[in-house]
């Protein structure tokens, strides 16, 4: 039962002998390639086979590189037949140096065991729960130092740096205004439009405007330009503060005595408290503008659209909207922060701290929201 | 193993920059098969960015670099690959990927670019990882390492396609003098007894003297190269700038302290 293999650089030859034994002889080039070649051909006919003894001889070996000499300590090591004794000899001084650097007792105490680490199910209930409310406790925590500072940092000028809050106005709500502008007149368009079909079967087709006006001002301009603020602005200040975190930049406004709440976090909430009711304000104009020109489309004369825009909204329903909008603007740019300054160890920490930073901002957006709907029932605002 | 003088890197009249910015030019050297082959400069002289054009990363603005008889500025498509897999690069902060052990970092360019089963994938790696003296920490991940076993493992992914040249960017940086001289053993003994050859960029003195055969010295007046040698050549060097660096003088104009 013999055979000659020859391919363009490595020629093995694998004969088998009486009394289970075997030998294998390798000429020329055994490389990565070569040996995956090789090894697809030796594996079939020599794992299960049971032989006692195994020799392979590498005298012919002319080049051996990294993967070949791994073919060749597997053979070493017996892991292909496992009850032979194998023997590998004829190698090069160089190349028998490199073969001895390896050997089985190293394979045996590297090779990585496949044994998955597994939690019992009340230890990882317990330690869900013991994170969950840590959360919860940072986050009051950082509520309440946030409160402190806020109102003595307002007041001294000097320690307030207005120039931050300029630049986070300008990246945060002016850098917004094209985004803002095309999100709200598309979801007034949409809704509008899509509103019409069913109040067209009552015949109050001119109902859209009234419709369009209160759910933009009470609700989607404030909602749509704090989830547009939380997108893009509550995950830059949550990268921004990590990345600060990361680079050893809070430490060093510790230990010159500033406390990052007063020096970083007060300025953008501030500015956000700021920049929100004017981007909802914006939002819900740009929203019922574009429920307007759905119903101008319809054929409502521009007059009668307008008067039906005046008898429906009352400023306390535009008072509401813009209190909806400082207080999204509070959380966004509070979470935001927050997340940064919790930023963790490690490569990909930045990266959780934003998606925290989006996730926990929108959750608690909606919340707000529902909280707001209530307290305005009760008050019959 | 160092065979009589077989050129493998060729670099010839090399200028790179960004844009308008010329950072360095006129830049012409040889490595020799075998050798360790140290850039060395001051900081900001363009050290790592001449790397980063040897290693085509970036293309420079004028210029060749051959490696192995292939122009790498030239080169596209197959050829390209071909060539980029012929040396392996370790960077100045270890570049490990983080989501991965050490183990899965090393055997990614196997997983990769390779056809070799399985089992011999993870013994070439774990060969390597045991070559540069790794092989408790195989199962841990990049961040729970210290700096100079990241730069190892860093070593032993560069490594693990066998190529034939190495390039490190300031290997010895941030390490204290022990780990520091550890890994200029490891540089030597894989020169000497592998004949791979090592492109480095560094500025660490003492590490120049232990490790380097061969010594180019970029200058941040000239942007180009002011000197080239042994390292004990360097040393007696008649250039202000170059006896300054390798005496460890300070410079008298820079310094704004006169007391």
């Amino acid at each position: 039962m013999n055979s000659t293999t020859s391919q363009s650089e490595l020629e093995t030859d694998l004969q088998f002998g009486a009394a289970g034994s075997a030998r294998l002889v390798l000429r020329g080039r055994l490389n990565a390639q070569t040996a995956t070649v090789c090894w697809d051909e030796l594996e079939p006919r020599l794992r299960g086979v049971k032989l006692q003894k195994f020799e392979v001889d590498a005298d012919g070996l002319e080049f051996c590189d990294g993967g070949g000499l791994a073919l060749l300590r597997y053979l070493s090591m017996g892991l292909m037949t496992p009850e032979a004794a194998v023997s590998v000899h004829g190698l090069s001084t160089d190349l028998e140096q490199l073969f001895h650097g390896f050997t089985l007792a190293d394979y045996k105490a590297l090779h990585p065991s496949s044994a998955v680490k597994c939690h019992p199910l009340p230890e990882e209930v317990g330690s869900g729960v013991r994170q969950a409310a840590s959360d919860v406790r940072e986050q009051v925590e950082f509520l309440g130092n946030v409160t402190r500072n806020l109102v003595p940092t307002v007041i001294n000028r000097k320690r307030m740096r207005w120039k931050e809050v300029g630049r986070v106005f300008e990246a945060a709500g002016a850098n917004a205004v094209p985004i803002v502008s095309l999100v709200s007149i598309l979801v007034g368009l949409i809704i509008a439009f899509e509103s019409t079909q069913t109040l067209a079967k009552f015949g109050a087709q001119i109902y859209v405007v009234n419709m369009i006006g209160i759910i933009m001002v009470r609700e989607l301009g404030p909602l749509l330009a704090a989830v547009l603020l939380a997108g893009r602005s509550g995950s830059a200040f949550a990268a921004e503060l990590g990345t600060m975190k990361v680079n050893e930049e809070l430490d060093a406004l510790k230990t010159l005595g500033l406390d990052p709440i007063r020096f970083l976090v007060v300025q953008r909430i501030i500015a956000a408290m700021f920049l929100t009711p004017l981007l909802a304000l914006y939002a819900t104009f740009l929203g019922v503008t574009g429920g307007a020109l759905v119903a101008f489309g319809l054929g409502f004369p521009w007059s009668l659209i307008f008067h039906q825009l005046t008898a429906s909204l009352r400023m306390s329903d535009i008072v509401f909207g813009l209190s909806k909008g400082v207080a999204f603007g509070a959380i966004v740019s509070a979470v935001g922060c927050l997340r940064g300054l919790q930023t963790q160890e490690g490569p990909s920490a930045v990266g959780v701290s934003t998606t925290r930073a989006v996730v926990t901002s929108i959750v608690l957006i909606v919340i707000a929201d529902a909280v707001f709907s209530v307290l305005f029932y009760v008050l019959k605002l | 193993m160092n065979d009589a003088a077989e050129t493998i890197i060729s670099v010839r009249n090399l200028k790179v920059g960004y844009g308008d910015t010329v950072i360095l030019q006129n830049i012409n050297f040889q490595v020799e098969c075998g050798e360790v082959f140290v850039i060395l400069g001051g900081s900001g002289s363009g050290k790592s960015t001449l790397l980063k054009n040897l290693i085509g990363l970036y293309t420079p603005l004028e210029g060749e670099v051959w490696i192995e008889g292939t122009n790498l500025v030239a080169a596209t498509g197959d050829e390209r690959r071909n060539l980029l897999g012929k040396f392996g690069v370790a960077y100045q902060s270890g570049a490990l990927f983080g989501s991965m052990t050490v183990l899965e970092n090393v055997r990614l360019p196997l997983d990769e670019l390779t056809t070799l089963p399985a089992p011999l994938k993870e013994l070439t790696a774990l060969a390597k990882l045991k070559l540069v003296g790794l092989a408790s920490s195989v199962q841990k991940m990049p961040a729970e390492l210290s700096g100079g076993m990241q730069k190892r493992a860093a070593i032993a992914r560069a490594m693990a396609l066998d190529p034939r040249i190495l390039f490190l960017d300031e290997p010895s940086a941030g390490l204290d003098p022990v780990t520091s001289a550890d890994l200029d053993l490891l540089i030597t003994e894989l020169a000497h007894h592998f004949g791979i050859t090592f492109v480095i960029v560094t500025h660490e003195l003492a590490s120049i003297y232990k490790i380097a055969d061969r010594v180019i010295m970029l200058d941040n007046q000239t942007r180009t190269i002011v000197a080239e040698g042994r390292p004990a050549d360097l040393k007696e060097s008649s250039n202000p700038w170059v006896h300054r660096f390798f005496n460890r003088e300070p410079d008298a104009v820079a310094s704004g302290l006169h007391l």
